[in-house]
């Protein structure tokens, strides 16, 4: 035995020792077929999200057959079908899976408004579903059967604007949110209540509508008020357009933002006005978690882009699952009881687990914008 | 920050005014509502994007996404609009068939291009610094954006005004058969129209790309309900209307933020637009005007 294979062994056995998770094992679910399905929006208005969702599911079903994702053996599926941004196509896909007989959890929808919509039903049907990105208060309260692994804007804010506070001292605030989008509204319900909190005041509150793409006048009329930070409650599209554009009207007040500025093209698209910007999030690219590390790299060779966040909770949701097939669950009533008797599961995200409100149990990442990605802020 | 705003107002007006100038200009010459300008206009930055990325030049690929939108729309003309003319069809038949190459294309970007949104590459353009002017700051992508626009109009009433196409163009939009007798070919003259209109369009669609460094499947949206009220505001069928239009849209939109009332924002935009068609049902510059150009 040479040298290079020693430490080739040597590593698989560590490997094999830390991270039990990395070769199929034989579960009690060995040999069964489950059936996951999943409602994404893989086109229309929120093509942008429920894409990566998507990817992330096709890699996890790569991953289940390499043995790379353990479930036990089981011949774990997940069935990705396209609600495209449509309401009632997102209501036909839940009934389809809460009734088909053979589908044994649902994931999905990708947003908000469609989870209020399709959630109910399985809420009536007791069947388990989970939400990946639908972040919005009320979600997982809408039955005992409802459970999500993002972590909310709410639970995320209230940390960025503490740690920000205690480093940068700021007393005055602005915030710019988008008014049309539950998600934006609540980025600014929270930030305004935790920065008062805080003791800031904030001096300037505008709002813009998504997809808008100018915002000068909205900063112009920020700047004037001399805020010392800038709270954005913005999805990627807009966020970086009014990062770049702040940039570009010589703004130096500090910026801070939620979930939504956690891409990692943020640096690649504001440009250099980005530099520093806070962003507090669910899950950090850079991520030290050995199934993350994996899961960005299989991810970016498979897709030529590296992850976003809807990637990455989509993937822990099958991590979720996985694991829950890998203890035997097979059928809607046994996941149903996994999921309530889950403790901690090790997932892309982190260590997570579930509260009694079904809402994810994992803690922020807060993070600043450097070049060309983003680093831990300290 | 007052003359800050007008600037904010003067470089996103002048946008609306360019894309607004080519809707009009259809609807001057031949009546009808062309509402696949809005996915030209998408078409066009989508084009110019592609064109950029396989290390063409940007004021050539600007070019050349001018001109691509400009056959783009004779192409519509010739699909939507024609085999209709030749059938007396009306205005409302032209109408939905536009809307349907408008959804066609709109496929096409995103079968070929995806949904991701799509960056420009613009060689340190973008990244260069901010010009500051006492109390104005601008960049220099903004400046040639401005002055880009602002040329495009002023070539385009040039044409109109003093080239025997422009004086063909007029003479079909005042009567087309009178045009046609006195031995203008009308299908020449409107397929140029459109080429015209369309290169407009898909020039405000690559410099909208060019300002905000963003190419969406989407972009054309905001703007073609805009485009709309500009060309009504404005008068339908007059290009100086929209020109106006289109920089009164740009500054009510800006100041009503200026003076924090970014949330009534577009109902103030459509309210002001209420108020003056009230008093000018018309339109600022009148129906018909493009025949007096």
């Amino acid at each position: 035995m040479n040298r290079f294979t020693a430490s080739a062994v040597a590593l698989l056995a560590m490997a094999a020792l830390v991270a039990p998770a990395g070769a199929a094992s034989k579960g009690p679910a060995a040999g069964k077929a489950v059936h996951v399905g999943v409602i994404a929006d893989v086109t229309g208005g929120a093509g942008v999200y429920g894409t990566p969702q998507k990817n992330a599911y096709e890699l996890a079903n790569d991953d289940i057959k390499s043995g790379k994702l353990d479930a036990g053996g089981a011949n774990l599926t997940f069935d990705v079908q396209d609600a495209a941004t449509d309401g009632a196509q997102v209501v036909n896909l839940m009934q389809k899976f809460t009734t088909d007989g053979s589908t044994a959890i649902v994931i999905g929808p990708t947003l908000s408004g469609e989870a209020f919509k399709a959630f109910p039903l399985a809420a009536r049907a007791n069947f388990p579903a989970m939400g990946t990105s639908t972040t919005a208060e009320g979600v997982t309260a809408i039955g005992p059967t409802i459970y999500r692994d993002a972590l909310a804007e709410s639970q995320v804010i209230p940390t960025t604007v503490a740690r920000t506070h205690a480093k940068w001292k700021y007393k005055t605030a602005a915030i710019i949110y988008g008014d049309d989008n539950a998600f934006t509204k609540t980025d600014y319900d929270v930030f305004k209540r935790e920065l008062e909190k805080a003791g800031v005041q904030v001096v300037d509150t505008e709002t813009f509508h998504i997809k808008d793409t100018d915002f000068q006048a909205a900063l112009t009329r920020i700047d004037s008020k001399k805020p010392d930070v800038i709270a954005i409650g913005g999805l990627f599209p807009e966020a970086t357009k009014i990062i770049a554009q702040a940039g570009k009207l010589g703004i130096k007040a500090h910026m801070m933002g939620g979930n939504g500025l956690n891409s990692p093209e943020m640096y690649a698209v504001a440009g250099p006005a980005a530099q520093g910007v806070v962003v507090g999030a669910a899950w950090a690219l850079a991520g030290k978690y050995p199934s993350n590390e994996r899961f960005v790299k299989s991810y970016t060779a498979k897709y030529g882009k590296a992850p976003d966040q809807f990637a990455a909770q989509s993937y822990a949701a099958a991590e979720i699952v996985a694991y829950l097939v890998a203890h035997g669950a097979v059928t809607k009533d046994e996941m149903l009881s996994g999921l309530r008797g889950v403790r901690v599961i090790q997932t892309v995200l982190g260590p997570l687990g579930f509260d009694a409100n079904r809402d994810v149990k994992s803690s922020p990442v807060i993070l600043e914008i450097v070049k060309n990605g983003f680093a831990y802020f300290h | 920050m007052f003359a800050q705003q007008l600037l904010n107002g003067l470089f996103l007006g002048a946008v609306y005014a360019l894309f607004a100038v080519g809707y009009t200009l259809v609807f001057g010459v031949l009546d009808i509502l062309n509402l696949a300008h809005a996915a030209i206009f998408t078409a066009a930055a989508f084009a110019a994007f592609s064109l950029v990325a396989a290390g063409v030049p940007l004021p050539a690929a600007f070019l050349l996404a001018a001109i691509f939108a400009g056959l783009l729309g004779i192409l519509l003309d010739r699909v939507a609009f024609a085999p209709l003319r030749k059938r007396n069809a009306g205005t409302l038949v032209p109408l939905i068939s536009s809307i349907g190459v408008a959804i066609i294309i709109g496929a096409v970007l995103r079968a070929v291009y995806g949904v991701d949104e799509r960056h420009f590459t613009l060689g340190g353009l973008d990244t260069a610094p901010a010009i500051h002017l006492g109390p104005i700051t601008f960049t220099t992508v903004e400046l040639t954006i401005f002055l880009a626009a602002i040329a495009l109009m002023v070539v385009l009433s040039w044409i109109l005004r003093s080239t025997t196409l422009g004086r063909r163009i007029r003479a079909v939009a005042d009567d087309r058969i009178a045009a046609a007798l006195l031995g203008v070919d009308l299908e020449k003259t409107i397929a140029a129209t459109f080429f015209i209109a369309s290169s407009l369009g898909g020039a405000a669609g690559v410099l909208t790309g060019l300002e905000y460094n963003s190419v969406t499947l989407d972009m054309g949206g905001p703007i073609e309900l805009k485009g709309l009220a500009v060309i009504i505001l404005g008068g339908m069928g007059s290009i100086t209307g929209a020109v106006i239009g289109g920089f009164i849209l740009g500054a009510v939109e800006t100041f009503a933020v200026a003076y924090g009332l970014s949330p009534w924002r577009d109902a103030l935009v459509f309210g002001v637009m209420f108020v003056l068609l009230v008093a000018r049902p018309t339109g600022l510059f009148g129906k018909r005007a493009l025949r007096q150009a």
